[in-house]
């Protein structure tokens, strides 16, 4: 890949899983898929988050308390999201769709475009192009065959916003292509509801009875200007098509090292496993590392007497966790230790797998990060637990209806399963 | 134990905290609890199997909650009391059955 031209494309192929957190859990937990479920917000978990469709059928939704949710769904299984395991899913969903294409350029968990530019020679058109995304969801996306029925799915055609339409317009596990020159056509039947505009404009819109694209577009560009700014030009010219903006690839950062000479040279084992926890926090907090986690770490050492030594460890999953990164190097250290005392350590990280920037992991603060890994470590001993005790033992409390004047009925338990 | 008057929850999943507890309670001419049954299940009973009474050194407050009453009544009466030793509990007969029951704060 190159990292000094910039990647971009024109035609792009928009991969939509919607709920993707729920996807996940329901590909881990396949009991999931026909009951009414729903994921309890990461912020505030007396709400929901991600409600599945046995659930919204019941007339629970998002944003709803948990004892609204259980009034009117009795049955409803609620479930502790897992940010980091969503995360590290929609990236290896990330890092093999990579290997289709170098230009992609994900918009948040479960929506990413895929710059289809040149594929035609590798994967012929746009069907077979999306056939080829397919597989890769199937294996990577957190919704494979196995855990039922499809939820992803695709648009092709010239532009972001015109494949992304593309996509919701298309049934589950389907693409919709929309061929260059048909755009208009396309558009002109689409609800206003899909231009990325705020509600206030899209009330407006409705009001003025602009119900599709089409409407939009019959107005003359300087009329929506007029009434809504910058925001309505932007709109109209959305609504005819006249902007296609290309897919936009990042670039992979140039690797990071952080190293560092010892005073006496040092043969501790305690000595340099600290040394590399220190290199490691100094690399993760290197400003080109931000939105991407390390997949490929090298500890390189100068030995008394000019030797050298080098161990590369590829991370299975990729991270930007000081603990997880040092693991995998502290056990390299113990099997096949230096053969002398260490001059000079360096951390290397060489390789970076793309991360989304609305996660914990990919936050530019270290408080939050620290909040990543503490809850990794409690998930880690809440599977520990589970696989001693074959149950799981540990809860959650959950508000259910803090204003109770009845003790019992303010806060409730749940099963606390990573 | 008081009869639950919310919808049926799925108890797997979802788990009340602070259920009250039933206990005994010692009451005086007045009516006013003088003593409970520890709130512990393994020391509520003496080896005799005679309840094991904690006494009430203060009530700190008392109030009574009537609702729901559309539906299953609940009718009781709160005390909040310290028990000798200074544990700080909440005890209320349910005023529809004549039962004590314990909770946490």
């Amino acid at each position: 890949m190159t990292t000094s031209a910039v990647l971009r494309s024109d035609f792009a192929l928009c991969l939509w899983i919607p709920l993707f957190p729920l996807r996940c859990e329901e590909r881990r937990h396949p009991e999931l898929i026909h009951r009414p479920t729903a994921l309890l917000s990461p912020h505030e978990t007396r709400r929901l988050w991600q409600v599945s469709s046995p659930a919204r059928r019941m007339g629970v939704r998002s944003g709803m308390t948990v004892s609204q949710a259980i009034g009117l769904c009795p049955s409803l299984s609620l479930r502790e999201p897992d940010p980091v395991h969503y995360d590290e899913t929609f990236s290896h969903l990330l890092l093999a769709l990579e290997d289709m294409s170098p230009v992609i350029e994900p918009v948040e968990l479960g929506r990413v475009f895929v710059g289809v530019d040149g594929l035609n020679g590798l994967y012929g058109g746009p069907l077979e192009q999306a056939g080829a995304v397919t597989q890769v969801v199937r294996q990577h996306g957190g919704c494979d065959r196995s855990a039922g029925p499809p939820s992803y799915r695709l648009g092709w055609a010239r532009g972001k916003f015109l494949s992304w339409v593309a996509a919701t317009r298309a049934k589950r596990g389907t693409v919709v292509v929309v061929p260059n020159g048909e755009h208009q056509a396309f558009l002109a039947h689409q609800p206003v509801a899909v231009l990325p505009i705020t509600s206030d404009t899209h009330r407006r819109l409705r009001q003025l009875g602009l119900a599709t694209l089409g409407d939009v577009a019959r107005l003359p560009e300087l009329a929506m200007v007029s009434q809504f700014g910058a925001e309505g030009g932007r709109a109209w010219r959305l609504a005819t098509g006249k902007v296609a903006d290309p897919v936009i690839g990042h670039q992979r950062p140039e690797p990071i090292v952080a190293g560092l000479d010892f005073p006496v040279p040092a043969a501790d084992r305690a000595v340099l496993a600290h040394a590399i926890d220190t290199l490691i926090e100094r690399g993760l907090r290197h400003p080109r590392r931000t939105g991407w986690r390390v997949h490929v770490v090298r500890l390189r050492a100068v030995l008394e007497h000019g030797v050298s030594w080098l161990t590369e460890v590829v991370l299975k999953d990729p991270s930007a966790h000081r603990d997880r990164i040092a693991a995998p190097l502290n056990t390299r250290l113990e099997s096949s230790p230096p053969t002398g005392a260490v001059e000079h350590l360096a951390v290397e990280f060489t390789s970076f797998a793309r991360g989304t920037d609305e996660l914990q992991l990919f936050a530019r603060d270290a408080s939050s990060s620290a909040r990543a890994g503490r809850r990794q470590a409690l998930h880690d001993a809440a599977r520990e637990i589970e696989t001693r005790f074959k149950r799981p033992l540990l809860s959650h409390v959950v508000e259910v209806q803090p204003w109770s004047r009845l003790p019992e009925r303010r806060y409730a338990l749940i099963d606390f399963e990573p | 134990m008081v009869t639950s008057a919310r919808t049926p929850l799925r108890i797997d999943r979802l788990r009340a905290l602070n259920v009250p507890q039933p206990v005994h309670v010692l009451v005086d001419d007045h009516g006013l609890p003088t003593a409970v049954t520890s709130e512990t299940p393994d020391h509520s009973t003496t080896t005799s199997g005679e309840p094991n009474y904690r006494a009430i050194e203060e009530i700190i407050e008392i109030w009574r909650i009537d609702d729901e009453w559309w539906r299953h009544s609940l009718t009781r009466r709160y005390l909040d009391i310290v028990l000798a030793g200074g544990s700080h509990v909440i005890v209320f007969e349910d005023l529809n059955s004549g039962q004590w029951f314990l909770q946490m704060p």
